[in-house]
């Protein structure tokens, strides 16, 4: 700000039409926002800034784990059918004692903890396929996760024989995951809040506190440079894909939860809303960049946009048109970045 | 950076104070997915219907995904919505409508089910839409479309017998395409439309439907995808068609779908292999569907699909938004309701079903 004053006025045109330009993402949306805003009162009403919270913190876990694999100038597409996986296997250990059609007519529903533990590492297992055939096999990881998200999404149709599962224990859907926090007014925040709060402090510690995080960025921006300067960088990308897999293991628990049961489509395509949020958080795909700040800013915005365009009632047609847009106005703006500094 | 946040919510709180209050009368509807032929046309319906009820239908795509349809109905009660339509995603899941419901109940809004079945359990489905005021479910008789297709079947077969018997061993094998593999409408139409084919013929004397694969204890081929899709029935009957023909007297003599979608894939696979191209002299398989679409109903004239069974598009819009209508400015919810409907313990509406081979 200090130099700013310094500079000369057309410098200062200048340096104002990049600060933009830099931030062009979410002026827009902001704008945007307002625009909704005018139109629907509601929609900056507390009801509907819980709602849009709420959305926010089903789909970060999932946006933190992608945008891992993307600080590794790689993606991640098997998160969506691991959600859907880890939903149904939270579903029948947690389905109500004696309830009609229960697919493990004999079990008891188990503690919650287990269950929670036990999905994360289900999807920390197809992490830990994707990341060592990335690392050891030098596999593009698009290749790699489309194949495991097939392989996933076929284990699950096996194991379910598609069926669908519903009349999940109280202990888990009202008395834990959708349980209210607290209320404002008559709006109550979901205890799902408070865990995508916890799993992003946990998150944030390990990706900046931990030599873990740092070899992330180190093998992300420049992997030989880190190969060179001692980082183990198979062990570097098997963590992170196993740190992603856990995490759209605990998405698929609080799924089942909060839509009521687990069905074939729960999942679908879940990881490329993500990967879209992410991108549009500032993670770039170059790799080596990326904050959890920016993560949880592009997931609260995508939620904006598309609660706002509930709002707006536009048609579901125009929602595809304006979501892609705003993903590619968000790359290319990413790319600027660095074709300025090239 | 954080100034021109500050600076940003300032102004949409300003806008928040002082922007006038909402005054229409919006009422959401949610839709499974915009790709479904047969739903395009009773969106068009309902959007007229809504209109003359004094409502403003609100259009919502979840494009087959639960989630997403969740999110938008939470989103529209926070928005100011009158009254919420809803076509689940999740059919045949009642903790999935439950979930919905209640997010209705909590804001005492009118909640209108239709089209798609919230489970495969009436009687719990009962329970559940009792257990508020404001509630309905408009859809149709599960059985019905499947039983009448069956018959339609059955006759058709039982009168063109001979011809449609290509290899002439006095059997006619078929091919079952299921919509989704849950939904209890899919689930009765596969049922049906053989079983009810099969009563009329066994009754005439001749042998019981085969399903032309042995080895498919299922004896239906489902889109695993739960979109009763052309592309699921036309790559299942390509596959089937470079396996199973004239050729190796094997050849699929009847094909019945769950939708006229399916049919449409069948029968653009079969127009591949040279079968039902619609041209004088060429070969037909006979094709039966369910819906009546426009696209059906041209190659039902054309020649290339023999029948299918009609829902009533605007029957169904019709009855929905009168519903949604009556809820909304506090009236009984079937009041007025036009005769042609049949009301089930007060817990459904029923859309009838006709028969259609052709104007």
């Amino acid at each position: 700000m200090q130099n700013f004053k310094a500079l000369s006025n057309k410098d200062k045109g200048r340096y104002i039409a990049n600060w933009m330009l830099d931030h062009a993402m979410i002026i827009i949306i902001i704008l945007m926002a307002i625009y909704v805003q005018s139109q629907k009162p509601a929609f900056f009403k507390i009801p509907s800034l819980v709602n849009i919270l709420s959305l926010t913190a089903v789909r970060l876990p999932m946006a933190l784990g992608v945008a891992g694999c993307i600080i590794l100038a790689g993606t991640d597409l098997s998160g969506g059918r691991v959600a859907g996986l880890t939903a149904f296997i939270s579903a029948i250990l947690l389905q109500k004692a004696g309830a009609s059609g229960k697919f493990l007519p004999n079990l008891t529903p188990p503690n919650l903890l287990l269950v929670i533990l036990a999905v994360m590492a289900i999807g920390a297992i197809v992490g830990l396929v994707n990341g060592f055939c990335m690392g050891k096999f030098k596999l593009h990881p698009f290749i790699v996760t489309l194949a495991t998200q097939m392989i996933t999404y076929g284990v699950y149709l096996t194991v379910s024989g598609s069926k669908q599962i519903s009349s999940l224990d109280t202990s888990y859907t009202t008395s834990f995951v959708t349980k209210s926090l607290f209320k404002i007014g008559p709006t109550s925040v979901p205890m799902y809040v408070l865990l995508a709060i916890i799993l992003t402090a946990i998150v944030w510690f390990i990706w900046n506190k931990t030599t873990f995080g740092k070899n992330m960025f180190a093998v992300g921006s420049n992997e030989e440079a880190a190969r060179v300067s001692g980082v183990n960088v198979l062990l570097t990308i098997v963590g992170v894909f196993m740190m992603a897999g856990a995490l759209y293991g605990y998405t698929g628990f609080v799924e089942a939860a909060r839509l009521g049961g687990s069905t074939a489509t729960l999942g679908l395509n879940y990881e490329s809303d993500a990967i879209a949020a992410v991108v549009i958080g500032g993670v770039s795909f170059v790799g080596g960049t990326g904050k959890i700040s920016g993560v949880i800013l592009g997931v609260f915005m995508m939620q904006l946009i598309m609660s706002g365009m509930t709002f707006l009632g536009i048609s579901g047609n125009v929602t595809y048109i304006i979501k892609g847009a705003v993903i590619l106005v968000a790359c290319i703006l990413d790319m600027r970045k660095y074709m300025v500094k090239k | 950076m954080k100034k021109f946040l500050a600076l940003a919510l300032a102004l949409i709180m300003m806008l928040a104070v002082s922007a006038p209050a909402l005054a229409a009368q919006d009422a959401y509807v949610f839709w499974y997915t915009f790709g479904d032929v047969y739903l395009s046309t009773v969106r068009d319906a309902m959007d007229v219907e809504m209109k003359e009820e004094g409502l403003n239908a609100i259009n919502q795509d979840a494009n087959g995904q639960q989630a997403t349809q969740t999110d938008q109905v939470n989103t529209a009660l926070v928005s100011g919505a009158s009254a919420l339509v809803i076509n689940v995603c999740e059919s045949g899941s009642i903790g999935v409508a439950e979930t919905l419901l209640n997010a209705a109940k909590a804001y005492d809004l009118p909640c209108v089910f239709f089209n798609r079945a919230l489970s495969t359990d009436d009687a719990e489905v009962k329970a559940l839409l009792d257990s508020y005021e404001k509630t309905v479910f408009v859809g149709t008789l599960f059985d019905q479309a499947g039983k009448m297709q069956g018959d339609m079947i059955g006759q058709y077969v039982l009168d063109n017998y001979d011809a449609i018997d290509l290899n002439g061993d006095g059997v006619i094998t078929y091919v079952m395409f299921k919509g989704d593999e849950a939904n209890q409408e899919a689930i009765f139409r596969t049922q049906y439309g053989v079983e009810n084919a099969d009563a009329i013929l066994t009754a005439a004397g001749k042998p019981a439907l085969k399903f032309y694969d042995e080895g498919n204890a299922s004896k239906y081929l489902v889109d695993l995808n739960g979109t009763w899709s052309n592309t699921a029935s036309f790559e299942y009957m390509q596959t089937i068609l470079a396996q199973y023909n004239e050729a190796n007297g094997n050849m699929v003599e009847l094909v019945i779908a769950n939708n006229d979608d399916m049919a449409l894939g069948a029968v653009n696979a079969l127009t591949v292999a040279g079968y039902n191209t619609g041209e004088e002299g060429a070969k037909v398989i006979p094709v039966f569907g369910v819906d009546a679409t426009d696209a059906a109903k041209e190659l039902i004239a054309n020649g290339r699909m023999v029948g299918t069974i009609k829902q009533d598009n605007v029957g169904m819009a019709d009855a929905v938004a009168h519903i949604t209508a009556n809820l909304v400015n506090g009236k009984d919810k079937f009041d007025a309701l036009n005769e042609n409907y049949t009301i089930v313990d007060g817990w459904m509406v029923a859309i009838p079903y006709a028969v259609y081979t052709g104007e």
